[in-house]
């Protein structure tokens, strides 16, 4: 189903937490270019957690228990980057999968919805 | 050396340099004008190459500022109440004659201002943490900097939050660092007297 079929709620950023991101990138791309090369994996997760963050203060109702849960975990296990890399390693190569799983469910769920009130 | 210093016997200061710990997680309680001038006196006394002097404190507390740097510093992971921005007045840099492309002095003076900053925070009783993965770019246009003063090292600061859980350590993760992993005596590779 392409994602702009999906019966998705319209939750966007303010203009103040969109710029708040866009500087966080532009300044990890630009430190990217001096720091050690792994952690521009950390800095793609610091920016995951943050936009989980901004979704959060519109407290999504499809979405709102996933967030908060997976935002406590990734800020936990990002830090491990400092202490316990293979770990940290283990979290990257398992988080995308958590988040296709969430996302099929709300892909499922939407769906049941459109069933449901097609006549 | 002096009465007051008397008092403070090495296995004291060794408990004090070895029970800090970098703090990432603040409670909103402010940071005195006291404490900050403790902190910065601190670093005035850190060693500075050839008495020079190059460098500034900047002090923040204004939660507004503090947001908009921490937007341009991937390192702050927190927004803490305070922060302490050491920066380079290349003005005085260029009247002292110091080639800063090429000193590392420069950059030592900061490690060690940075380094009495953060122990008498500790001292004090407060959490801190250094930042260096910042834009300087951005950072200079955050904290509203002449173009003579360019900031090289942010340190953020607060009353500590509750302790974080225990991290978790897996197999392989390396031992804890010790002293004598780090020291040689008289020749590379030797760790014993």
């Amino acid at each position: 189903m392409p994602a702009t079929d999906r019966s998705s709620p319209q939750m966007v950023l303010t203009e103040d937490q969109a710029f708040d991101l866009l500087a966080f990138l532009f300044s990890a791309a630009e430190i990217s270019l001096v720091e050690p090369t792994y952690y521009g994996t950390f800095r793609l997760v610091d920016a995951a957690s943050r936009l989980m963050g901004f979704m959060l203060e519109h407290d999504p109702e499809r979405s709102r228990e996933f967030l908060h849960r997976f935002k406590e975990e990734v800020d936990t296990k990002k830090v491990w980057m400092m202490w316990d890399r293979e770990a940290y390693y283990d979290f990257l190569r398992a988080a995308p999968a958590i988040v296709a799983a969430e996302l099929k469910r709300l892909d499922e769920e939407a769906a049941l919805e459109s069933e449901a009130t097609t006549p | 050396m002096n009465g007051s210093l008397a008092q403070l016997s090495p296995e004291q200061l060794l408990a004090l340099l070895k029970s800090r710990r970098v703090c990432r997680s603040f409670t909103a309680d402010p940071v005195s004008d006291e404490q900050l001038r403790l902190m910065t006196e601190a670093a005035r006394w850190a060693t500075s190459a050839g008495n020079r002097h190059v460098h500034k404190f900047l002090i923040v507390r204004d939660p507004e500022v503090i947001h908009r740097v921490r937007a341009v510093s991937p390192g702050m992971l927190t927004a803490p109440p305070a922060l302490i921005a050491i920066l380079t007045d290349l003005d005085k840099a260029e009247r002292e004659s110091l080639q800063m492309e090429h000193d590392h002095a420069n950059w030592m003076d900061v490690g060690t201002a940075a380094m009495n900053m953060m122990n008498m925070a500790h001292a004090l009783g407060l959490g801190s943490c250094p930042v260096t993965s910042f834009s300087r770019s951005g950072a200079a246009v955050m904290l509203g900097l002449p173009p003579h003063l360019t900031p090289e090292w942010l340190l953020i600061v607060g009353h500590p939050a509750p302790v974080p859980p225990p991290r978790r350590l897996s197999v392989n993760a390396p031992k804890p660092v010790t002293a004598r992993d780090l020291t040689w005596w008289e020749q590379p590779g030797r760790h014993d007297p």
